[in-house]
């Protein structure tokens, strides 16, 4: 996703007591300082991550701050907790912005480490599992760049999209996209699967309208460019890439309690 | 009394018309009648309707407004209602205010009211934007209003969702306008429908009367009168629920119908 890769990184304290530090993406783009750093703290709080460490460090790279837009970040940060204690920047306008707030100022020897560090956390958040604790609400939209795992419900309203797969350990009921770039294995699975829409790369499908029954996991995958749904399988696939024998599985629980065979409970 | 240990609390709904406004009238009468000094804060600039359902709009002489600027005490603009003295009002001022009070103000406003009351009820404005964000500032808890309508519950987890964010808790929810008959024949979303979208601790269940009508235009909330309608208990329990007691909570589509019942009910009532 290109928002993401480009977006503001949060790193934590490197030992007790440290600040944490805020690095700013390398390459200067059309979004203002404040807008990269609020995109990142919201991301923070809907994943639920743990919170923001006391005192942060600001790496501003190549984006040039204002005392305003420092007032406003500092504001932002303070909303979430968190203090702003120091700039770390070689642009002078920006470290005199800095220390007409209080701010230290620092040169930016620091950061040439931090930005291979923000690009490590990047790089090794791509084919890892995002997780998600507590519940999507009506107009959350979650993204990940790989598959998602959510430990609670998305409700009605609410929106994951993600480049792997879509799990939900709870009750599905907004709308859930997975392989979102195009990866057609991908597949959507949660303990009850009621959406209003369900998108598997490029395929479309309204949800199921009646009640599903009682704790049936459901699991939706891609067969023949349709959106198919079948029981969940015991093991739930967690890696963007599956391996081998994933489908071949995949495909025996379907032929067993394919869609359009009476289910599981019935009589075959 | 210090701000520490007063209570603000947001009443909030995200769609408008289900009753944010009654509830906090009532809510505040009922507050006060149980002896808590109480102010309601109206944070509906736009649409300022809070005086109206209390009566008191013709003793309005400040506003929120006056006070912000500097032109008048804290005092002089909150209204104290005429037969329950522990509540006051503190009235929106005028529309234009939407396009320069900033959170901060807010938080400013209700800290200096906090200082004289235990509970302070703030009125949001419907929507999700400014006007609701300026309200939630001032708040460190929150009572969402909702009534069972699919719109209705959609609006609210958007506005949970909100809340989550801003770190106001504890959320607890008020089910408006309940039909018993429709929930019982299954043409009204259930209770328990509700319940487990929001996911949210019931605070009170208000039965949908027609003497709410009645008296939002006459200026009188309900838990005012002595008349015993069914949604003046159901105000005042959720008061009695906010303020600890424990008031056991009846879902009335569960709850017998039919003349043996309602003798039943009747002899279990206490008459004092």
């Amino acid at each position: 996703m290109q928002a993401a890769a480009m977006g503001a990184v949060l790193l934590g304290p490197r030992w007790q007591g440290a600040p944490g530090w805020l690095v700013l993406p390398p390459q200067l783009d059309s979004s203002s300082a404040l807008e990269l750093v609020e995109r990142a703290l919201q991301e923070a709080s809907l994943l639920g991550e743990a919170p923001l460490p006391e005192a942060i460090a600001l790496a501003p790279g190549p984006w040039p701050l204002r005392v305003e837009e420092l007032r406003g970040l500092a504001q932002k940060l303070a909303a979430h907790g968190a203090r702003l204690v120091a700039l770390c920047s070689d642009d002078p306008r920006s470290r005199v912005a800095a220390a007409a707030l209080g701010l230290r100022t620092c040169s930016p020897w620091p950061t040439a480490g931090l930005a291979a560090e923000a690009g490590k956390a990047l790089d090794s958040s791509r084919p890892g599992l995002t997780l998600k604790r507590g519940t999507l609400r009506s107009g959350d939209h979650l993204e990940a760049e790989a598959s998602v795992l959510v430990l609670g419900d998305v409700n009605p309203g609410a929106r994951v999209s993600a480049g792997g797969h879509v799990l939900v350990w709870g009750r599905l009921r907004g709308m859930a996209h997975a392989g979102c770039k195009g990866d057609g294995d991908a597949r959507i699975v949660a303990l009850q699967l009621r959406p209003l829409q369900l998108r598997i790369a490029g395929s479309v499908a309204r949800g199921p309208e009646d009640s599903p029954l009682p704790g049936m996991a459901e699991q939706a995958s891609l067969v023949n460019g349709m959106i198919r749904l079948d029981p969940a399988p015991p093991v739930w696939p967690l890696e963007s890439s599956p391996p081998a024998g994933r489908s071949t599985l995949g495909e025996s629980a379907a032929e067993t309690f394919g869609l359009n065979l009476p289910r599981p409970q019935a009589k075959p | 009394m210090t701000a520490q240990s007063s209570r603000f609390i947001l009443i909030c709904s995200g769609k408008g018309g289900v009753g944010k406004t009654t509830l906090t009238a009532n809510l505040g009468i009922a507050l006060a009648h149980q002896g808590a000094r109480t102010a309601v804060l109206d944070a509906d600039f736009g649409l300022r309707n809070l005086d109206l359902l209390l009566g008191l709009e013709n003793r309005i002489v400040y506003t929120a407004q006056e006070v912000l600027a500097g032109s008048c005490r804290l005092d002089q603009a909150l209204v104290k209602h005429k037969q329950e003295p522990n509540l006051a009002l503190l009235p929106a001022g005028n529309p234009r205010m939407l396009e320069w009070l900033k959170p901060d103000d807010m938080r400013k406003i209700a800290a200096m009211v906090g200082e004289q009351f235990d509970y302070v009820l703030i009125d949001a404005p419907a929507g999700v934007e400014g006007g609701f964000r300026n309200a939630m500032a001032a708040a460190t808890e929150a009572i969402v209003i909702t009534t069972p309508e699919v719109s209705a519950v959609r609006d609210a987890d958007r506005v949970i969702g909100l809340l989550n964010c801003e770190g106001v808790k504890p959320i607890q929810l008020v089910l408006n306008r309940v039909r018993p008959k429709m929930m019982a024949s299954q043409e009204m979303l259930a209770v328990d429908d509700v319940t487990d979208i929001l996911a949210l601790p019931l605070l009170g269940l208000v039965v949908e009367d027609e003497q709410v009508i009645v008296s939002t235009n006459r200026g009188e909330p309900l838990t005012l009168g002595a008349g015993d309608s069914p949604a003046a208990r159901a105000y005042s329990n959720v008061a009695r629920r906010l303020r600890g007691e424990d008031v056991p909570l009846i879902d009335p589509s569960k709850e017998r119908q039919g003349l043996r019942a309602r003798i039943g009910r009747l002899m279990q009532t206490k008459i004092f």
